[in-house]
């Protein structure tokens, strides 16, 4: 149902779905392969502090803690009731939770308006309204956040703590995001699937985010809007790089996304999302990986000053790969001597004398870590520098580990300068090392060229709407 | 394709039946027009399924009370107590013929002199088989009486039946599928005359001496479980208000629905189940063994007869096994040795075997032991679409390894 305005009394309380102090799980099983079992299992697994009550009007036992026949005879307060029940039962459910005073409702239940039954979904909703009782979902994964070691749902992972906050209508795309958050180092500061969204929309899920501390860079995955002014109106009081993905604009998908989670595109076109994303000040990613990319940048990253960006390579070819990239975004590349006359000079002493001081700067492949230091130091000490892409490309003589703490360090050193540093690391397990030990350190790093270069033209990108803002 | 459905029920189907002289209802057909268990037609089972064990109003109290002259405070209150001393449990039967499962039972066999304690793993290996959706402890001629739904015979041959075929302990197992489901637990399900259909079979008799033959369910009580298992028609057995009100679902809906579910097209039963093991009652068996040269006709007029015994608690008649059918009644109120000799009376009847079951392990998928926890954790399963002959084939969830080994 629409959302017209973000409501204060649901951003104040999604604090308790993402820190709660106590949990009704209500579907609760005793069996370790049904969802029910698998929400109070992962509350475990993960380290959760608080209480869990499970309830299970026919069990006097679930993972070996006390089950309530129902939320009411529950002796404790509930902040969270989380519903892992048939569809049947949540109408219920949600009396209960309203007599119990309970904070916030979770629903995963399928089998709403995505199938049809709109009417019943809306009723609940409108009933929850009724009784200010936030509800997100139906039809959802969970949620929970690494700074707490909170997993609420069906999810088998628990990202990494980082600063993206991950808002997603997808529990599906949700997951293998907190997957690539292990593999690759991807960082979050909560998550979030929101199903249905039947009451609790995307629009209060980024206020919260844009007051939460950890969370640095809001990415949300959107199947679709019930009330754009409303999301708008949410991110344009968000002072935090938003990125987003829109799915479900393409003739079939069009009808994928409602039998998904009840998402109404009909009359809507991609133009008008754009315009929407214009307005809300954020930033839309066209691919999954882009979304991922772009938001971890932002996470980490200041953004630039300006387009004067300046590349050092060990490999021409990449190099030639990100300037021609950066061209086709609509940023291209300046020569290094156009950025700072005296900086090719100042570089050249790091590199042999087949390298290149143009832009991208090419300190060729025999470079060492010294030329690697050297370069780099002199490029982002430089005032006419607004930004630094790094890339190695492992040769016989690269010792990439070592470069790699260069960059760190480097990094580390002049953060002050607020000038943004991404690397791109192109090669085998070397380099894959070496990008996860740049993320954990705060700085983006990919294994191709146009990645990075996706990653640098967001960043400046957010800094151009941000001065278009003031 | 065809334009024709064959919707079960539907003329096109008794049609088809006529000129093809072949009535499916053997193992393991998949009739159209079924419905999965989950679908919305049979949203009242399913609200009723979830709810009674808190709202005894789920059910039609006043049609309860109309036909007992109890009052409605009352019937709901020993409804109540009734599932909380977990002596009944509302289940379903699917008519697992048009869903496309066999229904298999197997009969075991140890070893005389076997020990104790070895019977004792067999008792935790069936009971924990989330495959076996249906089994009986017994004591007897056999030692145990089990049954899973399954679509592929070998499926059930090398996963639920190989691993302990060879134990040294047994000395053998017999399958005895399913060709006619006549009555479990006092109910008359599909396998009758259309009038005898859902019929709640007990005598005047029996009825005095199952009252006084156990303390827990009383006069009052049985006249409850009596009423709502004797429904005319399965909708009078629920309060439709009330599920629409705890679903929110539309009441008149789900009725509609229901009625013509398990009233016209006989998809499914739905019935109250009386926990003999919790009531101290036991369960005496009869394996029928008919000569192999009888007519198939007139073994079916044989167990036709059987039908009309009110004394049967559970009437399942077999097909392609070693055995006719297997009827139990209750040890405690029935002459079991007379019952006994009665079915030696058939001159077609080759051989009884006699055993009696204190215990069941599963109510078709619901399971019954409250020893471990686990009463009423429903765990459906299905071979559908798994080769389980082969170890590392996919599996679905429940199919792979019992809880408790987990």
């Amino acid at each position: 149902m629409r959302v017209e305005h973000p409501r204060e009394y649901v951003i104040n309380n999604l604090q308790y779905a993402l820190n709660p102090k106590s949990i009704a799980v209500v579907g609760g099983s005793r069996y370790s392969t049904k969802v029910g079992y698998k929400v109070i299992d992962g509350l475990q697994t993960w380290g959760y502090q608080g209480k869990i009550y499970p309830v299970n009007p026919r069990a006097d036992l679930v993972a070996g803690r006390k089950a309530y026949k129902t939320v009411k005879d529950i002796p404790d307060e509930i902040d969270l009731a989380f519903l892992a029940v048939p569809a049947h039962i949540v109408k219920s459910v949600l009396e209960d939770c309203v007599a119990k005073k309970v904070k916030i409702v979770v629903i995963a239940t399928s089998a709403f308006k995505e199938i049809g039954r709109g009417k019943l979904q809306d009723e609940l909703t409108q009933y929850c309204r009724d009784n200010k009782l936030p509800l997100i979902g139906p039809n959802l994964v969970g949620m929970g956040s690494p700074y707490l070691n909170f997993n609420c749902g069906f999810i088998p992972y628990l990202p990494i703590k980082g600063p993206v906050a991950m808002i997603s209508q997808s529990g599906a795309n949700l997951l293998a995001a907190l997957g690539t958050s292990q593999k690759d180092h991807f960082g979050m500061s909560f998550f979030v699937g929101l199903g249905n969204k039947a009451d609790v929309d995307f629009c209060e899920f980024v206020a919260y985010a844009g007051r939460d501390e950890h969370s640095k860079c809001l990415a949300i995955y959107i199947e679709g809007l019930d009330c754009p002014e409303a999301f708008i109106e949410a991110c344009q009081s968000v002072d935090k790089p938003i990125v987003t993905i829109k799915v479900g604009g393409s003739k079939i998908g069009e009808k994928a996304a409602f039998a998904h989670t009840a998402s109404e595109n009909a009359g809507t076109n991609d133009a008008m999302y754009d315009e929407i994303f214009e307005k809300a000040g954020a930033i839309r990613a066209t691919t999954w990986q882009e979304f991922l990319d772009v938001s971890m940048a932002l996470g980490m990253q200041p953004a630039p000053k300006g387009d004067n960006i300046v590349m050092i390579t060990n490999g021409g070819g990449s190099g030639l790969l990100s300037c021609d990239h950066f061209e086709r975004v609509g940023m291209p590349m300046h020569e290094l001597v156009e950025i700072s006359p005296s900086l090719p000079g100042r570089i050249r002493a790091y590199m042999p004398m087949f390298g290149s001081p143009l832009n991208p700067v090419d300190i060729s492949g025999t470079a060492s870590p010294v030329q690697y230091k050297g370069a780099f130091t002199q490029a982002i000490r430089d005032p006419n520098v607004h930004g630094i892409l790094g890339s190695i490309c492992p040769t016989a003589v690269t010792d990439v580990p070592a470069v790699t703490d260069i960059v760190i360090n480097i990094y580390d050193t002049y953060k002050h300068l607020g000038k943004p540093f991404i690397m791109e690391c192109q090669g085998g397990e070397e380099c894959q090392e070496a990008i996860m030990k740049l993320r954990d350190h705060g700085i983006p790093a990919y294994p191709t060229a146009e990645q990075a270069v996706n990653a640098m033209h967001a960043l400046y990108k957010y800094g151009q709407m941000k001065n278009k803002k003031k | 394709m065809s334009d024709m459905h064959y919707t079960l029920g539907s003329d096109q189907s008794l049609a088809w039946k006529q000129i093809n002289c072949f009535p499916p209802g053997g193992y393991g057909y998949a009739e159209p027009g079924i419905y999965a268990t989950d679908a919305a037609e049979c949203a009242a089972y399913n609200v009723v399924k979830s709810f009674y064990q808190i709202y005894p109003e789920v059910w039609n109290i006043d049609y309860v009370a109309k036909e007992t002259g109890l009052k409605e405070e009352d019937i709901a209150k020993r409804l109540r107590r009734l599932y909380d001393e977990h002596l009944i449990m509302f289940v379903m039967n699917p008519n697992v013929g048009v869903y496309g499962w066999g229904l298999y039972y197997w009969v075991v066999k140890l070893k005389e002199g076997t020990d104790p304690k070895v019977k004792e793993e067999f008792i935790k290996w069936y009971q924990n088989k989330d495959d076996i959706c249906t089994g009986y402890l017994t004591e007897g001629d056999f030692d145990f009486f089990n049954g899973d739904h399954m679509r592929v015979l070998d499926n059930l041959l090398s996963d639920v039946i190989g691993p302990w075929k060879n134990h040294p302990a047994v000395d053998h197992v017999h399958l005895c599928p399913i060709r006619g489901d006549v009555r479990e637990s006092m109910v008359n399900q599909w396998h009758v005359p259309e009038d005898k259909y859902r019929n709640f079979v007990i005598s005047d008799e029996l009825r005095q001496k199952f009252l006084k033959a156990q303390t827990k369910i009383d006069k009052d009580d049985f006249a409850i479980i009596e009423a709502l298992n004797s429904t005319k028609s399965i909708a009078d057995m629920f309060n439709f208000a009330k599920l629409e009100e705890l679903s929110g679902l539309d009441g008149e809906q789900m009725k509609k629905d229901i009625i013509e579910v398990v009233d016209k097209r006989k998809l499914m039963i739905l019935q109250i189940y009386i926990n003999y093991r919790a009531l101290g009652l036991s369960l005496q068996m009869y394996l029928v063994r008919m000569f192999q040269n009888v007519p198939s006709y007139r073994k079916q007029e044989i167990v036709s007869e059987f039908m009309n015994m009110p004394e049967f608690v559970d009437i399942f008649q077999f097909g392609d096994s070693f055995y006719d059918c297997l009827l139990s009644c209750y040890a405690e109120i029935n002459d079991i040795d007379a019952i006994r000799k009665k079915l030696e009376n058939y001159a077609e009847i080759e051989e009884v075997w006699v055993a009696n079951s204190k215990r069941q392990f599963r109510r078709w998928t619901a399971r019954l032991d409250d020893e471990n926890g686990y009463w009423e954790e429903c765990v459906m399963t299905d071979d559908f679409l798994q080769d389980w002959t082969d170890p590392n084939s996919v599996r679905c969830p429940f199919c792979k390894e019992a809880e408790e080994d987990k």
